[in-house]
């Protein structure tokens, strides 16, 4: 069972991962907990099944259209709710963050309804729910080696992003001193921008892999994961790319774990108990750096 | 600059008043019913079900005349199958003084609290679907209900689903964290002690997940022969669909919670050989049924459930008593309470209804299974 629990839980690890992973790229740059992106998530799950509901779309299309809708969205989020707020103090985008939430929700209510849908059946690849491969009892359909495989591509095209390209310089340059970097010449809401952008596409897909491997999909499951991703990537580090993705997937172990071996009824409360005591021993998170606090002369 | 905002803010105040005024006052003509249901949310499904089978009573009633010439109106009040919710929605109808009874609530944790509300309030409640066999000590007196009690249905499933129709004998049980499911699932582990059931392992879950693998690869490790979804369809199709995909090949079943198309559209093909205990199921019907069974397949499209049935004869009931003793609440309880034998007993769609002192009423139970992608009669 240890090992179909672990398999449980690296599934779940991922997903928590992926939308981890576009909490802290957002509070790196710019230093905001982006409290809507679970409502990206819930977003790509429910583009997902419209385009293949109402424009019978096939799957993989239909999964990479809904992902480049949900970096718009990132990226109209920071336009309409965050760019204006940009001089203001850190409070005002924490509400806006929260109320854009709120919105967000409410309109996914007003356009979808408010009831649980499945994913549109047959629209995944019949090969999907065939067993791929058994190993010491655990079978791993081909549904989790996809999932696995975009998680594992989609975080390492992600690492490469940010070290080798230009973009992805200009992200950690903005993340380190916005100022500086605006004076080197890099149009800093630009890449601000391309940041919601990049966070919005990860999102969404963990929302539509999510939707179609749990079957469930509704206009509040953005919250619980958000919340969950959130404490991923506290966890991790904030503010660190590969702490969120470490973070995401330790949690992920951890609530399988605490699910099948202690008690399913506080599965939740084990992997937030996993946090705090994490948080305890190293407060900045595994990755994460210990700020000090600068004066800033005037 | 501050007079004229406060004289806009007066006449806004002042307008909202009468407008509010007004309209309560045009519906006092009316005899006012309210019905408590989750009408949004994750199980928006029942509370749709309740609305077409009060619905449908209703235009009887009124196309008829209404009773003794007043015209019935219902007042929905969502409450979103939440204890939380159901104690606003209580508030609300037992503080409108026009709105003589209410049908309701649906699930029984939000019967529960809205209980107490109501006794303090003095209005009669009757609930189409709540099970929980502690409702009728919480109402004392002011509760009715026109279904079994989660006792009598607890024990149908061990005693005689499990070992008689299913023929298993090892079963695991996943129950949702609330009264229903837990009064349910604990009728249920006593009546198993007594048939001879074995019951491998129970988990608890909260409302609202979705990821049941941990669980089930706990529970499957103990070779269970059937699983009993001990919850509302929502999550029941998950676990279906989960459980599936984990490898269970035996048979579901669950209680009058799973009875839902819903349960069909999200479990898909998972949901085939699910069996689950009704009180109501058209094809064992009286001719009343039957004729109620067509004219709601007429009206709604869709094939009637236990909750419309019950919530129609819910709306009768009332009707019956109001036209004997009139809009009052007091008096309306004491009428609900008179029909207490099978002499004095209701007739509806679903059989003869009487109550006892608690205000439960024994009703036979049937069992439905999923075949085919349809729900039939199980045999």
């Amino acid at each position: 069972m240890l090992l179909q629990q672990l398999v449980n839980g690296l599934t779940i690890g991922g997903i928590y991962a992926m939308i981890a992973v576009g909490y802290t790229m957002i509070y790196g740059v710019i230093q905001l907990i982006n409290f809507a992106h679970g409502e990206i998530y819930m977003l790509g799950a429910f583009f997902a099944i419209t385009f293949i509901s109402f424009l019978g779309l096939p799957f993989y299309i239909a999964f990479i259209i809904a992902m480049a809708c949900c970096s718009v969205c990132g990226v109209l989020l920071d336009i309409v709710a965050y760019r204006p707020l940009r001089q203001s103090p850190r409070l005002a985008a924490l509400i806006t963050a929260i109320g854009m939430s709120i919105f967000l929700q409410n309109l996914a209510m007003i356009i979808w309804g408010s009831r649980p849908k499945p994913f549109p059946h047959g629209a995944l690849p019949a090969y999907f729910e065939k067993t791929a491969v058994t190993f010491g009892g655990v079978n791993l359909s081909w549904f989790h080696l996809f999932i696995f495989t975009i998680t594992i591509v989609m975080m390492t095209g992600l690492n490469l992003i940010i070290k080798k390209t230009r973009w992805g310089k200009a992200m950690r340059a903005v993340a380190q001193n916005k100022t500086m970097a605006a004076l080197t010449g890099i149009n800093v809401n630009r890449v601000i921008s391309y940041t919601f952008a990049l966070a919005g596409a990860l999102g969404g897909a963990a929302g539509i892999m999510v939707g179609a491997f749990y079957n469930s999909i509704y206009p509040t499951m953005g919250y619980v994961a958000g919340v969950k991703a959130f404490a991923a990537a506290v966890l991790g580090g904030i503010g660190s790319v590969p702490g969120a993705m470490l973070g995401g997937v330790v949690l992920g172990v951890a609530e399988a774990l605490g699910a099948g071996y202690l008690s399913s009824l506080y599965r939740d409360g084990i992997s937030y108990a996993v946090m705090i005591i994490v948080i305890i021993l190293i407060p900045a998170g595994l990755f994460g750096k210990v700020l000090k606090e600068t004066k800033k002369s005037m | 600059m501050r007079n004229k905002r406060t004289f806009l803010f007066v006449g806004l105040v002042l307008g909202l008043a009468l407008i509010f005024g007004m309209t309560t006052g045009a519906m006092a003509a009316n005899i006012r019913i309210g019905v408590a249901a989750p009408f949004t949310g994750n199980l928006a499904a029942y509370g749709d079900n309740i609305k077409a089978g009060t619905s449908l009573k209703l235009k009887e009633i009124n196309d008829a005349g209404g009773i003794n010439g007043q015209k019935v109106e219902l007042v929905w009040g969502d409450d979103l199958c939440q204890p939380k919710d159901a104690g606003t929605v209580g508030s609300k109808f037992a503080a409108d003084k026009s709105i003589v009874a209410v049908i309701g609530h649906l699930c029984s944790s939000a019967t529960l609290a809205a209980m107490p509300i109501y006794v303090r309030a003095g209005l009669p409640a009757i609930s189409p679907t709540s099970t929980n066999p502690t409702i009728g000590d919480v109402g004392k007196g002011w509760f009715f209900r026109n279904c079994y009690t989660d006792d009598f249905q607890g024990k149908y499933l061990a005693s005689y689903v499990v070992p008689k129709l299913l023929g298993k004998n090892k079963v695991a049980i996943f129950y949702e964290n609330n009264d229903y499911a837990i009064g349910l699932k604990d009728s249920f582990m006593a009546g198993a002690r007594s048939a001879g059931v074995n019951v491998t392992g129970a988990e608890a879950y909260m409302t609202g997940t979705t990821d049941f693998t941990p669980q089930l690869t706990k529970l499957l490790r103990d070779k269970p022969e059937a699983i009993f979804l001990c919850g509302y369809h929502p999550e029941g199709a998950l676990i279906a669909g989960q459980g599936r995909k984990l490898g269970f090949t035996g048979p579901l079943f669950g209680a009058d919670g799973i009875d839902n198309e819903d349960y069909i559209k999200i479990g898909g093909k998972a949901a085939e050989n699910t069996y689950c205990t009704v009180p109501f199921l058209a094809a064992s019907a009286s001719p009343a049924g039957k004729a109620f069974a067509k004219q709601y397949k007429k009206a709604y499209g869709r094939d009637v459930d236990w909750m419309s049935a019950n919530a129609y004869d819910c709306l009768g009931i009332l009707a019956q008593v109001i036209g004997k003793v009139g809009a009052d609440r007091k008096k309306i309880r004491d009428g609900l309470a008179a029909i207490n034998s099978e002499a004095t007993g209701y007739k509806g769609v679903t059989g003869l209804t009487f109550f006892d002192k608690k205000g439960d009423c024994s009703k036979p139970a049937f069992v439905k299974m999923v075949k085919d992608g349809k729900f039939v009669a199980a045999k």
